[in-house]
């Protein structure tokens, strides 16, 4: 499929998902674990989509909104991640460890940028609210229909995002081809640490005073069992 | 009120937080979403616009138990509008019910179900492949859409009564014990890191996992989560890359 193709679709479902995460629906399909696969399955490669969306759903599996409170931006950076990866994949080798750690590396502070993104967009939402409130005082029963223009901010921001992402993909499927082996095993590498700190996370996500006690007895429990089913003849 | 204007106010109800802002939080959201029952119950235009004001106040809930207040919300203003109720009673009702709702809503779904069910889909991943997605999106929604109607239904129905439907709901027990479940499956899927990362005779690699697990679960609350990962992708490619 050519690139601009590629384009397109990320940013129409990544900036669906961007407004399913908070604004609209909430039935987490913009969570990384179901949008980094249908991404992927969109480019052609929806296991390539699988292997980046799990880690990330672990890793931000503490992330909540409560209240004014707000979380890094996962979703918005599953699609990003899964705009460049998947095709830099499709155009290379297909979608290994290291090509994902290499791009998990560039693109992490997107997280961060997401949610100074949202945090911009709230403010904007204020400019709605007063807009609301001032045609409601003067009579206009329809003043509340601009909720739904504050879908229109998160939308754009994260559409442009993935689209620039995958035009950016064959940089980063050249930067893999060039890495040398040592390197490649190094990235690797650093994607085994990103599920070690994944799990880890997703242990902290549950806060349960009797989690991380609960959690070691089961590993505990997991390991010992694929110990002995190994052990079988 | 007729079932299809009711079936438009849930519908809008869907769309609680499309304009999200720090000084009314979810007003904006719960007005439009009210805004076809008051149509239906506010002919004059003028009666309708001060009642569409009450309900740009500020308002903050859980997403999801907000579907609760509206449908009380709705049957409210009904008497109201029969002149059985004093305005500022939906205020009232809307006010004391938002923050408790949110607690119970945020514990159940936000820092259980979807921990349980993100947890059971990844542990799963392995052999189901991308099947996970249903196990992960069946698990959360099967529970959440039907409990979003329930209480948008029973809100309805039972106006103030929605307090003791709530209550009767199990919600807070439900918790413990799915944080408990989450927990089980985070425990084992540390374990299949661990062996995940050994496959192939990589025995430092397995090691490093196994490390970087267990010292991440004891210090992250006092690392910056950016730090952490960085840090972890460091040593990942310093071992991976044999410079050690």
């Amino acid at each position: 499929m050519h690139l601009l193709a590629l384009a397109l679709i990320a940013a129409v479902v990544s900036g669906l998902a961007a407004i399913e995460r908070k604004g609209a629906l909430q039935l987490m399909l913009s969570r990384p674990i179901v949008v980094a696969p249908v991404l992927g399955a969109l480019f052609g490669d929806a296991h390539g989509g699988l292997m980046l969306g799990v880690p990330l759903e672990l890793l931000f599996l503490g992330g909540v909104n409560l209240g004014g409170n707000l979380p890094d931006n996962e979703s918005l950076l599953a699609a990003a991640l899964t705009s460049m990866v998947v095709p830099a994949g499709l155009a290379g080798h297909g979608t290994d460890e290291a090509l994902a750690a290499l791009g998990f590396a560039l693109l992490f502070p997107l997280a961060l940028l997401g949610r100074r993104m949202e945090r911009a967009a709230e403010r904007r939402n204020t400019a709605l609210y007063e807009e609301a409130m001032s045609r409601a005082a003067g009579g206009d029963v329809r003043a509340a229909r601009v909720n739904l223009r504050g879908l229109l901010l998160p939308f754009a921001a994260t559409a442009a995002i993935c689209f620039f992402c995958v035009l950016a993909s064959p940089a980063l499927a050249l930067l893999r081809a060039r890495l040398p082996p040592g390197l490649v095993g190094g990235f690797a590498g650093g994607w085994h640490a990103v599920w070690a700190l994944a799990a880890a996370s997703a242990i902290r996500a549950i806060r349960e005073p009797r989690a991380p006690v609960l959690a070691a007895i089961s590993a505990a429990a997991t390991g010992a069992l694929y110990l002995f089913v190994r052990g079988l003849p | 009120m007729r079932g299809t204007v009711l079936a438009r106010v849930f519908v809008r109800s869907l769309f609680l937080q499309a304009a999200w802002n720090p000084r009314g939080m979810q007003n904006l959201g719960f007005a439009d979403a009210i805004s076809p029952a008051l149509d239906e119950l506010y002919p004059d235009e003028r009666q309708r616009a001060q009642a569409l004001v009450r309900h740009l106040e500020f308002f903050n809930c859980h997403p999801y138990l907000a579907a609760a207040i509206l449908g009380g919300a709705i049957r409210l203003e009904e008497r109201v509008a029969r002149g059985e109720a004093a305005e500022d009673s939906v205020s009232a009702f809307k006010r004391a019910l938002g923050p408790a709702f949110a607690a119970l809503g945020d514990g159940f779904f936000w820092l259980a179900l979807r921990p349980a069910a993100a947890l059971a889909a990844a542990i799963t991943e392995p052999h189901l492949g991308l099947w996970c997605i249903a196990v992960f999106l069946g698990l959360y929604n099967g529970l959440h859409v039907g409990t979003r109607v329930w209480l948008f239904v029973s809100g309805y129905r039972r106006g103030e009564g929605i307090v003791q439907v709530v209550g009767r709901a199990h919600l807070a027990s439900g918790t413990g014990l799915l944080k408990a479940c989450a927990a089980v499956l985070a425990g084992a899927i540390a374990v299949r890191s661990v062996i995940a990362a050994g496959i192939g005779g990589r025995p430092f690699h397995a090691l490093l996992v196994f490390s970087t697990i267990v010292l991440s679960a004891a210090l992250l609350p006092r690392f910056r989560f950016v730090w952490a990962v960085y840090i972890a992708l460091l040593l990942g490619l310093a071992l991976g890359g044999s410079f050690f």
